[in-house]
């Protein structure tokens, strides 16, 4: 390859090379000396040239001699030696190089010095070195007094040990580091989601492991739980369930529990469906006749009888109120025994509270003809348990049938508030209730035990439900036998709960990881 | 196809497919716990390299390969860690004051290269249009010598037009003094040259036959001028991208430094 041809006014005598820091200053001008700067930018045209001096033999003083380049000047030396032909000096002029130089100087100064200061201070250091907004479990006044509680410090320092550190102690924290910084060979061979040594900062509040499976591996905390991402945590990811949920090979400690993949796809059946379970309580109730029965009296307020009145949120709106006898059943359900006095009716809650109050009645009879201001009192009481002896046999008899009648008939009358048909006569505790027979001793009723939540291992919000109708999930108007659990199947869950219905179908929708009892020391 | 095009076609090839691996590794691996650290890893071996380019020019004395080659690699190893760079975020946005630093400078120094190599392909072939072969540590003594001569001819001895005096000293003398006109001549705009050649020619219409004459050498030096800052402000372009890609590249080695330190002191594995 030839080399190309120089520039025209090319002159190679006089090229100034860019890779100087500084040029003279009267380059601009085209009159640049011959010298120029020095390194330091220096001006170097002081003379033309250094005259020499020549001492001939026999001669003392000598002669100075011009050294000019290209020929001595007509002037020549002045007598003392110095230069006769002195040249203009001039401001030099940095290169584009030197100026380059320089603001690299200037960056690498100005990072040092701005690490070392926002380093050596923790308030800005802090600030400056964190990737992201701590939760609100782990920062503000209620975590520092836990911090305190548990002889932490409130600052980065309780999870990190590096947190509270100056700069040599975060060099030092970084070089023992597991794995450490240049340990490239087991970082790759790391295990996903193997504990770590960060793991011990967390379990000084949150004491041991609680896991929702005594068998289930020992996963990192920092696995599922993401801190820096904002003022909550950000959620664990079915991801996250995956890791064991969805994996053979580590399913295999569970027997009973499928490889679960996503919830509309391979989540399984819910239990209480595939094992037909059965409401255990021995409480009888006919949601079906309660619901679409012709023979249900209107309520007090003219409303049909519906879901709501029985079936109240709690306050969070979150799971239902117990049903309970005396808000929701005595409306319809007086326990009025006594046909013709409706002021009478019996107590709920106890067999021997009926009992004890059966075995009262010429009491009862009494002070209701005091209320009432009957004429004659004594004459009021005889003639009620004339009418009960009449209508049902010895007191015995009366007991007997208040305790353990089933008969669902009885004449058309109006019972308490209520105006409409209805049965008039009390058929039994026995109609709602198990009772048992207790030798020398008041009759048995088993108390009911009426879960509040079937499905214990998931959460459900019915605030979160408001827009669908109670129908929609719970048959309840088709369940003729208090034994029925009116849940609906997964497949009315995974109707909406999925990504063809668009409605969130995470694993942390309804389930916890920890155990319960998981608490923050 | 010639050398220069062959080559061009082997690194976009080579680059395609680098980057494809590497989206592939990503997607494979990205699961794994400490494949942060693993790509931030592989990133800081590729800006080593990089940044080696530089050492390689102040050691122009060690046989260490040709410069060219080195730009090469330079190059297409610069495109490549920047996709390097997206992988090891994880295509999230930074996060806290000292990411964004680090990611910004990132971004600075990849984004000055990749500017300056668009000059660098772009500029040269403009250079050759305009303003002859002017060497730019000499362009202020050219400009200075043909000034001289403007002035000379406008105010010398021989100069006896007080109109081109007087244009002279209102228009020339500001134009002639320095360099003018960087932003048009970078947008390749003649507007203000023209608007000046105009006004000579008009001043010419005026004049007498000895002046005109002067006016015609006047509006020559004007565009020799003009070509000279042209020059100049090409050539500056050129150089001046690098007043942000070598000293940022500092910064971000320090910053890069200070975050290895950090994501090891803090990570799940530091005591």
């Amino acid at each position: 390859m030839s080399e190309p041809p120089p520039a025209p006014d090319f002159d190679a005598q006089n090229y100034a090379r860019p890779n100087q820091n500084w040029i003279c200053g009267h380059a601009g001008e085209g009159g640049q000396c011959r010298l120029g700067p020095d390194a330091r930018g220096r001006c170097g045209a002081a003379s033309e040239c250094q005259p020499r001096l020549e001492t001939k033999p026999g001669e003392t003083k000598g002669r100075w001699h011009c050294t000019r380049p290209g020929g001595a000047c007509e002037s020549g030396p002045l007598p003392d030696g110095r230069c006769g032909g002195s040249l203009p000096s001039c401001a030099p002029v940095p290169t584009l190089r030197w100026l380059r130089g320089r603001m690299t100087f200037a960056v690498i100064a100005i990072s040092c010095a701005a690490l070392l200061i926002v380093l050596g201070h923790p308030p800005y250091r802090n600030g400056f070195i964190n990737p992201g907004e701590i939760s609100q479990a782990h920062s503000g006044a209620v975590f520092a007094l836990r911090a305190a509680t548990n002889q932490l410090p409130a600052s980065c320092g309780s999870c990190h040990g590096a947190g509270n550190a100056g700069p040599g102690g975060l060099v030092n924290a970084a070089w023992h580091a597991e794995p450490g910084i240049f340990d490239l060979e087991k970082m790759a061979g790391a295990t996903v989601g193997e504990p770590m040594a960060m793991d011990a900062a967390c379990l000084k509040c949150h004491g041991g492991r609680n896991l929702h499976q005594v068998d289930a591996p020992p996963i990192a905390c920092v696995f599922c739980h993401t801190e820096h991402a904002g003022l909550n945590m950000a959620p664990t990811t079915d991801a996250n369930c995956n890791f064991c949920h969805g994996d053979a090979a580590k399913m295999m400690v569970s027997p009973t529990t499928p490889v679960i993949h996503h919830f509309a796809d391979d989540h399984p059946q819910f239990r209480f469906i595939t094992e037909r379970r059965r409401d255990p309580d021995t409480l009888q109730f006919n949601h079906q006749l309660h619901l679409t029965g012709a023979t249900i009296p209107r309520l007090p307020g003219g409303g049909k009888l519906d879901c709501e009145y029985c079936h109240q949120p709690d306050a969070a709106g979150a799971y239902m109120q117990p049903v309970a006898f005396e808000k929701n059943c005595r409306v319809c359900h007086s326990l009025q025994f006594d046909p013709q006095t409706p002021e009478l009716t019996l107590p709920h809650g106890s067999g021997e509270f009926v009992s004890a109050f059966l075995r009262s009645l010429p009491n009862q009879y009494l002070q209701l003809a005091q209320k009432r201001s009957a004429p004659d009192p004594t004459g009021f009481v005889e003639n009620k348990l004339a009418g009960l002896r009449a209508q049902f046999g010895s007191g015995e008899d009366l007991e007997q049938r208040i305790f353990f009648s089933t008969a669902t008939f009885g004449p058309a009358a109006n019972i308490g508030t209520l105006a409409g048909a209805t049965r008039a006569i009390f058929p039994g505790c026995a109609l709602c209730h198990e009772v048992k027979h207790m030798a020398g001793a008041a009759p048995e009723i088993t108390p009911p035990v009426i879960p509040g939540r079937w499905l214990t291992r998931a959460k459900f919000n019915h605030a979160k439900h408001l827009g669908i109708s109670c129908a929609q999930c719970h048959a309840a108007s088709q369940s003729q036998s208090s034994a029925d659990i009116i849940l609906p199947p997964k497949e009315t869950c995974a109707a909406c709960h999925s990504p063809r219905g668009g409605v969130a179908n995470s694993c942390a929708e309804c389930h916890h990881y920890h155990q319960p009892q998981m608490a923050v020391k | 196809m010639n050398r220069f095009r062959r080559q061009i076609l082997a690194g976009c090839l080579g680059l395609t497919a680098a980057t494809a691996g590497a989206l592939w590794l990503h997607l494979s691996y990205r699961a794994r716990p400490d494949y942060a650290f693993l790509s931030g890893w592989v990133l800081l071996a590729g800006m080593f390299v990089l940044a080696l380019y530089n050492v390689r020019k102040k050691l122009p004395f060690l046989p260490l390969g040709k410069s060219e080659t080195w730009l090469q690699i330079h190059i297409y190893l610069g495109f490549f860690t920047t996709f390097l760079f997206l992988f090891h975020l994880n295509f999230r946005l930074p996060r806290g004051l000292f990411e964004i630093t680090l990611a910004g400078l990132f971004v600075l120094v990849s984004g000055s290269g990749f500017l300056g190599l668009f000059f660098s392909r772009v500029l040269p072939r403009r250079l050759a249009t305009r303003g002859g072969e002017a060497i730019f540590e000499k362009i202020p003594a050219q400009r200075h010598a043909l000034r001289m001569e403007a002035e000379t001819l406008a105010l010398g001895r021989d100069a006896n037009s007080p109109v081109i005096a007087e244009f002279y000293v209102k228009r020339l003398a500001v134009f002639l003094a320095g360099p003018r006109n960087f932003w048009p001549h970078l947008m390749e705009s003649c507007r203000p040259v023209g608007g000046l050649l105009a006004e000579l020619a008009d001043l010419r219409r005026v004049a007498t036959e000895g002046d005109r004459e002067r006016i015609d050498q006047l509006a020559r030096l004007v565009r020799q001028k003009d070509g000279l800052d042209y020059q100049r402000a090409l050539q500056l372009t050129l150089r001046l991208w690098l007043f942000v890609h070598i000293p940022l590249t500092y910064g971000l080695m320090i910053f890069t430094v200070l975050h290895i330190v950090l994501v090891y002191a803090f990570s799940g594995g530091a005591q």
